[in-house]
């Protein structure tokens, strides 16, 4: 399945039934979201979404609350070992993307290609956001469904940062003058591999090179001026660059308590909605770096033995549809970047999506760039782990 | 029932048979099940070369160390000063609400107050301490692993301590003991001395099991390392954990690798007494003699409640702050949102309750047919079965346990969590039950046989109308512990139950400290309700039993 060519995939296409079949068969079904929880926006919204499924569809969403998508990913692997095939598993639909996707896929462990077939997808930016397509550098084959936008966002409270830094290198600089203050989660964790990878794209020498699957040979060279920017950076940071914080939560609660100066998110709007919820107070501001930082998607998969292949393709569908993105765009709600193109959306559908810019969002945002290919993190934990992981 | 009489022996036998094997199902198919997931050599090479794996193992080693030598010491302390008392004291009546209290609540309870920006220093600050800003200390998620083996001993003194309890309540044991107490004292000896050499050292053998299983949680321990452990690298536990749940299959690998290494390490104190019953008691000796020689106070024991009782306020505090800056006493506005988020989420609060009073109801059950039907000398020499859940390390029931349920095609169903919850209690419950127990007087039974009563007769008008206190709190106790379960309740449940526990701890993952505050309330409230019930249930019996 891996292997799935583009005849492979017509002819895949060809034995399933129609989008009106699949919206019968669908009816009355469970399906089971295996989706991270460590946020109470996102939960809201899940159960929101579950709440238009049931009264659109008659499909009922049960959120399954896990701490890490590797956990499906194991899950999955153990249940394909005990021979539980297709119309067997427990998992319907997994919120995934980069190396578990990359996982996943090559393992031959997702259902479809079904993405490309979702009658939303015609409404999704594949020229603007070439990352619906290329997960990580893994072109996803309609394997996975766009859900969100990420883009590497930083935010501190103006009081206290008036001036942000605008690269790699300022922050070091910042560093230098504030020790202590700036910290990044442990690597491999998602958010500490993000971003040793943001220092990795502003240290290479060829950061076209990262886009390929790495050559082991040229390993050395490409990490070199990592290692180095991060052997200056780390006797700077929080607990001199000894110890990491678990997760960006962590983070992001030093933060608040006022024991780091900076921190980091995937989600723009990650500051604002915590403004509207009065989390964090609205002097916090946002930004990302002048010349761009890491942006992705992430996405919805199906797993290849998911019991209810149905109503999970329709949950996706919903996910992709005007009314669902732009409620998960409204930074009161989520905040989450749309993956559509809405300049292209009729305008009924494109007045959803608010315009005006709330306290805490990005005011001038960046360019994305590009995740280097997914076989790089490997080698990077790795060496990580090597020369500052005690 | 004359005939049940008659026949009971065979029933009996078949019986008792029948409840050992039950026994032996669980260990056994959870380690076979796990041993299939026994890790390629390439594995096993990986983890020891790999570059953090070692300060990881020893961060493991020295917490559960400190804290098992801690929480003994201030059993022994705690056991001291209880023998002392006539009646059974305020200390004891709060031991249920520490052990209610779950083991994450706790860590994060501490690290309110404990760290750079906990009330601790913001009570200080700026006025005495001069600090606008939190300060760069490491008071926790120290790279010495000493917070966690704080918080370690502050929950596992109490569970030993409880354990104690059961064997002073037996009345022939404290009667001799204080006796022994008295007769060392008119020897010469000090309070402190004599109770070391005259009481001690029968009361300690008994504690044994319960001293193995303090060791092997404080190794094998993944939550409260997370929230309170070192971070670069973490515990060896937290290393597996993490490993596990890694996308690629090499750090998987690994990760399996890793948790068959704390599963040995949990085990070893337990095999090292067995094979080599001397090296153990040596180690006993040397902490016996430690026991001699420190004399924490009464009052250094009443700090320790009170510990707990910061630890709930600062819970409470935390559960509906706003923004808080440092140094602010306290948070600029307060916010019943996460309240409002825990009651919206009607059905995990009912399937925990549900799950819990399944899981209690047939830890107990099992317990009470385990104690009725197998003889004597077969309870001595096979109990072990039923602690093994508590000296194997959780991450090994999870893996086992969700194995087996995967092969049975159990996994997402109530029933199934609720039965690997109830494996899991059963020797807490066995805990409160056995020493009940074994405190019947015989002669009431050969009072009834000579009257010419069935032994039925005698277990349902006798026996078992002394033992329903008992009962009472063994429920409240498999309940607090199905309650607590993580491990288990993800693994078999495909996820799919959430309880209070799963969600406060998938919270806290993303670091939502106000929500996470608020489910370890509720986790810690669910418990401490019945607790109360059972206390009060038995003190009625109590009463009822005097006057008749």
């Amino acid at each position: 399945m891996s292997l799935a060519s583009a005849p492979c995939a017509a002819a895949w296409a060809a034995t399933q039934p129609s989008w009106q079949a699949v919206l019968e068969a669908a009816r009355g079904q469970t399906v089971y979201f295996n989706a991270w929880a460590g946020s109470e926006v996102i939960n809201r919204y899940i159960q929101w979404a579950a709440a238009q499924l049931t009264q659109a569809h008659a499909i009922k969403l049960v959120h399954v609350k896990i701490s890490d998508a590797a956990e499906v990913v194991q899950r999955l692997r153990t249940e394909r070992a005990v021979g539980r095939g297709p119309g067997q598993g427990s998992v319907d639909l997994v919120w995934i993307n980069g190396e578990n996707f990359a996982a996943l896929k090559s393992e031959g462990l997702l259902f479809g290609p079904f993405a490309n077939r979702l009658p939303n997808w015609s409404l999704v930016d594949v020229v603007g956001k070439p990352s619906v397509k290329l997960d990580f550098a893994v072109p996803t084959e309609g394997y996975e469904s766009p859900w969100g936008m990420a883009q590497l966002t930083f935010f501190a409270d103006s009081r206290r940062l008036p001036k942000p830094p605008q690269s790699m290198a300022d922050l070091l600089a910042l560093a230098r003058a504030n020790p202590g203050r700036i910290t990044y989660p442990r690597p491999p964790n998602f958010h500490g591999t993000t971003f040793v990878k943001q220092a990795l794209l502003e240290t290479t020498a060829n950061p076209a090179a990262l886009l390929q699957p790495m050559a082991p040979a040229q390993a050395e060279a490409a990490l070199a001026g990592l290692w180095q920017y991060l052997d200056a950076l780390h006797p700077h940071l929080w607990r001199q660059g000894r110890q990491f914080v678990q997760n960006q939560g962590a983070m992001r609660q030093m933060f608040t308590d006022g024991e780091l100066l900076l921190a980091f998110t995937f989600n723009p709007n990650d500051a604002a909605n915590d403004i509207a919820a009065a989390r964090m107070p609205p002097t916090v501001q946002s930004w990302q770096f002048a010349r761009g930082t890491l942006g992705n998607t992430h996405f919805v998969a199906i797993p290849f033995n998911a019991p209810h292949v149905a109503a999970a393709q329709v949950v996706a569908n919903f996910l992709l549809s005007p009314q669902a993105q732009a409620h998960k765009a409204n930074p009161a709600v989520w905040g989450d970047p749309t993956v559509l193109d809405v300049a292209r959306l009729p305008p009924a559908a494109r007045q959803r999506f608010v315009a005006s810019l709330l306290p805490g969002q990005v005011q001038q945002p960046a360019p994305a760039l590009l995740e280097p290919h997914a076989s790089w993190v490997q080698a990077l934990e790795q060496g990580w782990a090597a020369r500052y992981g005690s | 029932m004359v005939r049940l009489g008659r026949l009971s022996p065979h029933i009996t036998r078949t019986g008792a048979g029948l409840v050992l094997g039950m026994a032996c199902v669980p260990p056994l198919a959870v380690t076979l099940v796990a041993l299939a997931w026994w890790p390629e050599a390439e594995a096993w090479r990986g983890l020891l070369a790999h570059p953090t794996f070692w300060v990881a193992l020893r961060h493991s080693v020295f917490s559960a160390t400190l804290a098992t030598a801690l929480a003994w010491l201030t059993c022994a302390a705690w056991c001291r000063w209880v023998m002392r008392q006539a009646q059974p004291g305020r200390l004891q009546r709060a031991l249920p609400t520490m052990l209610a209290t779950p083991h994450v609540a706790l860590a994060v309870g501490v690290g309110l107050w404990l760290a750079p920006s906990g009330w601790l220093l913001r009570l200080f600050s700026p006025w005495a301490t001069g600090f606008e800003w939190p300060p760069g200390w490491s008071t926790t998620q120290d790279p010495w692993a000493l917070s966690l083996a704080l918080v370690l001993w502050l929950k596992e003194a109490p569970f030993l301590c409880w354990v104690a309890a059961a064997h002073l309540q037996h009345r022939t044991h404290r009667q001799d003991w204080t006796r022994a107490l008295v007769v060392a004292q008119t020897l010469g000896h000090g309070p402190n001395r004599a109770f070391a050499l005259a009481v001690w050292p029968q009361l300690a053998p008994r504690l044994r099991w319960a001293l193995l299983a303090v060791w092997a949680y404080g190794v094998s321990v993944v939550d409260v390392a997370l929230v309170m452990g070192p971070t670069n690298p973490p515990t060896l536990a937290v290393w597996a954990w993490q490993g596990l749940h890694h996308g690629s299959s090499v750090q998987q690998g690994m990760g399996v690798a890793a948790t068959w290494l704390v599963a040995a390490l949990a085990l070893a104190p337990t095999a090292w007494w067995w094979l080599r019953g001397t090296g153990l008691a040596r180690a006993m000796a040397w902490l016996n003699a430690a026991v001699a020689r420190c004399s924490p106070s009464a009052l250094g024991l009443r700090w320790g409640a009170w510990l707990y009782a910061a630890v709930w306020l600062a819970l409470s505090v935390g559960s509906v702050m706003g923004p808080w800056p440092f140094p602010d006493l306290l948070p600029s506005a307060w916010s019943p949102a996460a309240w409002a988020s825990v009651l919206q989420a009607g059905h995990t609060l009912s399937d925990t309750v549900g799950l819990a009073v399944g899981a209690a109801s047939l830890s107990v059950a099992y317990t009470v047919l385990w104690l009725e039907c197998v003889p004597p000398q077969w309870q001595r020499r096979w109990q072990w079965l039923l602690w093994l859940p508590l000296v194997l390390p959780q991450v090994f029931w999870a893996m086992g346990l969700y194995g087996l349920a995967l092969r049975v095609g159990a996994e997402g169903q109530w029933w199934a969590v609720c039965v690997a919850h109830a494996v899991m209690a059963v020797p807490y419950v066995w805990l409160v039950l056995a020493p009940a127990w074994q405190r019947v007087p015989a002669q009431h039974a050969v009072v009834m046989a000579t009257l010419g009563r069935s032994p039925w007769a005698y277990r349902w008008h006798v026996k078992w109308p002394m033992l329903v206190p008992a009962v009472w709190v063994a429920w409240a106790m498999g309940y607090a512990v199905g309650l607590a379960q993580y491990l288990p309740t993800l693994a078999v449940g495909a996820g799919r139950l959430s309880t209070v526990t799963t969600e406060a701890v998938a919270l806290s993952a993303g670091g939502q400290r106000v929500v996470g505050s608020a489910y370890a309330l509720v986790q810690m409230l669910l418990p401490l309700a019945v607790f109360a019930g059972a206390h009060w249930a038995a003190r009625g019996q109590r009463v009822g039993g005097k006057v008749a």
